[in-house]
């Protein structure tokens, strides 16, 4: 019976994995994701607050890379935020507690790409953990201020959402630590609240800013009669509107300050259809207009950061386009001085450290700056990796290269893996703006292919980084040209010699950009009301490309036929060719017939590399508040699609991606979180294992070679995951087994791929690089909790070469093994260390059975260890002989261990036997016998040395020298290298020989006097030597 | 870096056998029932820890020795030199020559306060409240795909350590322990697994893992536990 129901058991339970794969992140295990940063242009930085008390404790909040917190003022950080939502609007510290902390999320710089918060956190254990306490809905929180006098009395002010219509904006009030929040200015569903000020001297006295904007995918709108200035002197319950010297109405943003040392000093930057500062000295009753610097007044929806000294009410800051700050009061302002280097510009966050007003610390869109000397000049901090990429793409060079563009920050690329890591300084910078699509050439290694925004594309040439400028113009009958904010560059997947680029057209060049064909009509909808970008910005006129709109976004060749062309547009077309551009055919109803809302972004189009009937594609919908993940497929060339649905799914998708092998590997990336599916689609599941939980996923690379899966993030810059081949296993009916050991490649045998140039990368980030020897990868169902776990490795005569302890989590597992043998044991009663007991000779190359031992089971698996090709220096025959030197050494290390022992092993008995003897003579006898062994011993290994500084060298550290360069080099030993071998040889020989005439000198008379004496006579060696 | 951590695995080890208020006291008492049980773990005079790191086939011996309230001493062999640290109520000595150090060192008066909260071989979290320690429950969170109980324990001395508890056996995974030392923050998480359970009915992880970087670990195993074995206080002085 109990049989039966096992295998009715087991019958249900291989449909159930049919039907539910039970593949999670926890699946893989320790397939990590490594975080490529880099620190050299940082990213956009949204708020920064630091601990008054101790000047050392900042917390840094980004655009897209969640909060970092320095306890040493920024020479290391640490992200503590990787769970929750990466976009960071505000946050506040409780100066009188400073372990409570609260984080807004939610950016509220709101440009075109800003991302979008879901809620407001708490902490109160300095970022450990945290809660998430309410305003769920306000997508944008700009500020958050803590009564000095009372902690549970905190203002939120939140814009709110940016899209939409939405009551959840306004000043938000709580009373009780953030339990509970109340409204308590509010304006309408168009107008939130833009910023906020506690007097400190009566925290009753509250002065608030609000802001009518709205954003729509083709226009951006700063300004309305829900703008406005005003204040209340009972902690929020009433309030008046400040307008005595302010300009007219409407009002768009307004940034205002309030000098703590001198409260009733105001200073307020008021977005009206003439902007102006307006400077108060009576608490807001009265304005003055000041007239201010183009930097001082500009961008107001962008630039809303303006901060007075804690101490001194006259210095004034104003951190914007530039950085400006004032000894006036406001009246007059000077710029930053560049000595010491260029200060990033768009200036969004400045914290001042209240007990030395000397260090300020900044925010910008390329990362943080410090200052000592209040802002005249700034020292940048390059260990953030927080860039923000739209894309990131790679090339087939060994290793392969990187490329992406980022926000404000240009397009850059750098090496997969080099010489002592990959390092802040191995990142080229080779096309300005803001960068976007940055493609490699695959044709010719020396070009590539960048923008910036607005569709301002050249070819660059890497050896010089001189551009040429390939944008396509408009034709006599093209009328203007519409290029999205992020233009489309594709490098054909099947060809790719083609080189595609969009407008509303697709044109194709077949000559590395220097001529081009249009291939298409308009593929957009050609909506003109979209299109009337030079009204755009509201009260302050604002067109930068940034709201361009009905054109092509994304642009696919299939992998399986250069004349099929996939290409989607901003304003919900997609259409294909299946001729190289002569028909095309639009299939934007059949998207909405699935349940996609017309219009909806195409944000990437994936034609399948193993159906030429299937294709995938990504859907962005948030520009229109709806913030659904919307992921697709096609299996009958865009005619039906089925919505991939998942609980899991978070934030609106910019990309899926099909893998290049298993196709029923599927990835996806959102702007809250990298997914994965490994059942065609049908389950999802959100990726962890070191990509932050809600990663803003802009862009997917895999790379053909190496299998890395990389991450083009918005705010984590790039992050890859070496070798996803287990992924790819794991997709079959391997992840329902109890344990498996991967299928290893034939290993090149090699101390690591490079070398090391001594010193560890001081400052910047630093990447590292992949495994220098890959490791051997298995899988556990289920975490090992009772039982070890260890990894053997056998040589082809079934000798135990390494035994390597196992890791026993759930999911992949890797080991490292060092392709080395086990070494000889140190022996005891050295001053040095001995390094030679932790080198063990390299393996040759054979085949080798891998034994894992779980527990009481055991699995096997056959590992090929081979040449290293790739080292011409280095032929077959050179390893040999190295390997038979190694061993030569090997054997004279074990030797003279033996010999150390026996020696060790004597005085231990001399000296346990010798307290008991009570005659002179023979306690005599005894010491002159151990006084000659310690000077053999002396001679053997290092026994006086007090210092590293006052280095002692006896026959084993000369052995250790001998072995450790043979046995380590990766090169045939040199003639005087063997000959030292046997002059080693000699020198061991001899030792023995002494210790042999020493034990034959003094063992037996020992043995006999002791005997005499009537103490058991200790088992000396054999004065024969045997 | 590596050789301070070195010298925390010694404290942490002791912080396992020993180591430990849906609230935080149930799963606390979960916790303690699960490893044997608090009578069982009162019974806990002495422990004798016995095993070796391994690490690309090197091995260095560790024996940890601790009598209850009175002393710990944890000796390692690292290529054939002999290196100790010794930690008492009143007082601590360190003798690392792995460190470059030719002398034995004494403990400051910082590190002693914080290590005598781990002498204790009982257990901290067995009646936690009378030792003047605290515990909260922090909610769950995911460890290597287990959801794991968390709870906070600060002890009496002042370090935080948080323990990650399986749900379904109740035995620890994983701690991470947040000291300040010399004005640094130092964070150490370890790994424990291969629960065993000894003649004197308490469940003791045989294995204790020190990441050492993404994806590389330390692996302390440990071969042999004795409970109650005399030993000499002359053990918790150090070498002339």
């Amino acid at each position: 019976m109990k049989k039966i129901s096992i295998l009715v058991f087991g019958c249900v339970s291989s449909l159930v994995s049919f039907s539910q794969s039970g593949v999670n992140s926890s699946t893989f295990g320790m397939l990590e994701a490594r975080w490529l940063g880099p620190g050299t242009m940082s990213g956009r930085i949204t708020s920064i607050e630091g601990v008054n008390k101790d000047g050392k404790t900042i917390y840094i909040g980004t655009a897209g890379g969640g909060i970092w917190k320095t306890t040493n003022a920024g020479a290391s950080f640490k992200p503590i935020f990787d769970r929750y939502c990466q976009s960071i609007g505000a946050m506040a510290i409780d100066q009188s507690k400073p372990s409570v902390l609260y984080a807004g999320t939610g950016e509220s710089n709101m440009r075109n790409s800003v991302s979008i918060g879901n809620g407001l956190y708490k902490s109160t254990d300095a970022g450990d953990n945290w809660t998430k306490i309410g305003l769920d809905s306000t997508e944008h929180i700009s500020k958050i201020v803590i009564d000095p006098t009372n902690s549970n009395t905190v203002f939120v002010a939140a814009p709110g959402p940016l899209w939409n219509d939405s009551e959840h904006r306004g000043l938000y009030k709580s009373t009780d630590g953030g339990k509970t929040w109340e409204k308590a200015l509010y304006i309408s569903d168009k107008a939130g609240c833009a910023d906020v000020s506690l007097d400190p001297s009566n925290p009753n006295i509250v002065y608030a800013t609000t802001w009518e904007f709205r954003r729509l995918p083709y226009l951006f709108n700063s300004g309305g009669k829900g703008s406005g200035i005003y204040k209340s002197i009972d902690g929020g319950k009433t309030w008046k509107e400040l307008t005595n010297g302010l300009p007219p109405k409407p009002f768009g943003r307004t940034a205002l300050a309030l000098a703590p040392s001198a409260p009733e000093n105001l200073i307020a930057i008021v977005e009206a259809k003439d902007t102006k500062m307006y400077i108060s000295k009576d608490g807001g009753e009265n304005w003055k207009e000041q007239s201010a610097t183009l930097n001082v007044v500009s961008r107001p929806f962008y630039f809303s950061t303006l901060v007075i000294d804690p101490k001194d009410p006259k210095r004034v800051y104003r951190p914007a386009f530039s950085f400006s700050y004032s000894d006036d009061g406001g009246y007059s302002f000077a710029e930053a001085s560049n000595e010491g280097g260029w200060v990033h510009s768009d200036h969004h966050a400045l914290w001042i450290n209240p007990n030395n007003t000397n260090q300020l610390y900044l925010g910008t869109d390329g990362g943080v700056y410090i200052s000592l000397d209040r802002g005249v000049t700034w020292i940048f901090v390059s260990n953030l990796p927080v860039g923000q990429f739209y894309h990131v793409a790679v090339d087939n060079k060994e290793p392969y290269n990187i490329y992406g563009g980022l926000q404000d920050n240009g397009s850059w690329y750098a090496p997969s893996a080099k010489p002592n890591g990959v390092n802040n300084g191995d990142w080229t910078a080779l096309y300005g703006g803001d960068g976007f699509w940055t493609v490699p050439d695959l044709t010719d290694p020396n070009l590539v292919y960048a923008e910036y925004q607005g569709g301002n594309m050249s070819r660059v040439d890497l050896r010089t980084l001189k551009s040429v400028s390939i944008k396509p113009q408009a034709g006599a009958a093209d009328g203007k040209l519409r290029w999205n904010w992020n233009t489309p560059i594709h490098v054909g997947l099947k060809n790719p010699r083609n080189l595609y680029t969009g407008a509303q057209y697709l044109f194709k060049s077949t000559d590395k950009g220097t001529n081009w064909t249009r291939i298409s009509p308009d593929l957009t909808t050609n909506d003109r009301k979209k299109q009337e970008q030079e009204n755009s910005g509201g009260l302050s006129a604002d067109n930068t490309s940034a709201e361009n709109h009905t054109t092509i976004f994304t642009i696919t060749e299939s992998p399986l036929d250069e004349n099929m062309i996939w290409v989607g547009t901003d304003d919900g077309n997609l259409q294909y060719t299946t001729d190289a551009g002569k028909n095309w055919t639009n299939v934007s109803a059949n998207i909405a017939a699935a349940g996609i809302p017309a219009q909806t972004w195409v944000s990437s189009v994936e034609p399948s590399r193993f159906d030429k009937q299937v294709v995938y594609a990504s859907f962005d919908n948030h520009m229109y508040g709806d913030h659904k993940t919307y992921l697709a497929k096609s299996a009958d060339m865009g005619k039906t699609w089925t919505l991939f649905k998942s609980d899991e799914f978070t934030g609106f998708a910019h990309k899926i991606k099909e893998d290049l092998v298993n196709k029923d590997l599927l990835f996806a990336g959102t702007e809250m979180g990298m997914f994965a599916s490994v059942t065609g689609g049908r389950e999802w599941f959100r990726m962890k294992n070191r990509i932050p939980e809600y990663a803003l996923v802009r862009d997917i690379a895999i790379h053909p070679k190496t299998h890395d899966l990389l991450l083009g993030t918005h705010g984590r810059g790039i992050i890859v995951v070496d070798d996803i081949r287990p992924m790819r296993d794991l997709a079959g009916e391997i992840a329902n087994k109890a344990v498996h050991i991967f299928a290893q490649d034939p290993q090149p045998i090699r101390d690591g791929q490079f070398g090391n140039g001594g010193f560890p990368p001081t400052g910047g980030w630093s990447a590292g690089n992949p495994a220098g020897i890959p490791p051997i990868q298995y899988y556990l169902k289920d975490r090992i909790m009772t039982g070890d776990v260890k990894l053997e490795i056998y040589d082809e005569k079934g000798q135990l070469v390494q035994s390597v302890p196992g890791s026993k989590r759930k999911g992949v597992n890797k080991v490292y093994w060092n392709q080395r043998m086990t070494p000889n044991k140190s022996v005891a009663g050295g001053t040095k260390m001995d390094r030679g007991g932790m080198v063990a000779p390299q393996v040759l190359p054979g085949t080798y059975t891998l034994k894992l031992k779980v527990g009481k089971e055991e699995y096997t698996q056959p590992l090929v260890m081979v040449h290293d090709e790739s080292n011409t220096t280095y032929s077959k025959e050179d390893r040999l002989a190295q390997h038979a030197s190694s061993m030569e050494l090997f054997g004279m290390q074990k030797e003279l261990n033996a010999l150390i022992e026996e020696v060790n092993g004597e005085q231990k008995l001399l000296k346990e036997n010798g307290d008991k003897i009570k005659n002179e003579k023979v306690k005599k006898l005894l010491k002159t016998y151990n006084n000659s062994l310690e000077e053999l011993r002396g001679g053997l290994l290092a026994t006086k040395q007090t210092s590293i500084f006052a280095d002692e060298e006896q026959l084993r550290e000369r052995l250790t020298e001998l072995y450790i360069t043979i046995s380590t080099n990766e090169a045939r030993p040199s003639n005087l290298q063997l000959e030292r071998i046997k002059v080693l040889q000699g020198e061991i020989a001899t030792a023995k020989a002494k210790h042999l005439a020493i034990n034959r000198q003094y063992a037996e008379k020992v043995k006999q006097a002791m005997a005499k004496e009537g103490i058991k006579p200790p088992v000396l060696t054999d004065p024969t030597g045997k | 870096m590596k050789a301070l951590k070195l010298a925390f695995l010694g404290a942490s080890l002791l912080g396992t056998i020993t180591g430990f208020s849906q609230t935080a006291d149930e799963v606390a008492n979960k916790h303690i029932e699960a490893i044997g049980g608090k009578e069982n773990w009162k019974k806990v005079k002495s422990v004798i820890m016995e095993g070796s790191m391994a690490f690309q086939g090197i091995d260095i011996a560790v024996t940890t020795t601790a009598v209850h309230n009175t002393g710990s001493r944890q000796d390692l062999t690292i290529m054939g030199q002999q290196n100790y640290i010794i930690m008492t109520p009143t007082a601590g000595w360190m003798f690392m020559p792995v460190q470059g150090q030719q002398n034995v060192e004494p403990m400051t008066e910082e590190m002693v306060k914080k290590g005598a909260d781990e002498l204790d071989t009982q257990g901290a979290l067995v009646d936690y409240k009378e030792k003047g320690h605290t515990i909260e429950y922090l909610g769950k969170e995911d460890v290597e795909g287990t959801e794991c109980h968390k709870l906070k324990l600060s002890l009496k001395g002042g370090k935080v350590t948080t323990y990650f508890i399986d749900p379904a056996s109740y035995l620890l995974i994983k701690s991470t322990a947040k000291q300040d030392v010399n004005g640094q923050e130092l964070e150490m998480t370890t790994g424990y697994s291969n629960y065993q359970k000894l003649p004197e009915g308490i469940s003791v992880p045989m294995t204790i893992s020190v990441p050492l970087g993404p994806g590389m670990n330390a692996d302390m195993v440990l071969t042999k536990v004795t409970i109650n074995k005399e030993v000499s206080n002359d053990l918790f002085q150090p070498a002339k």
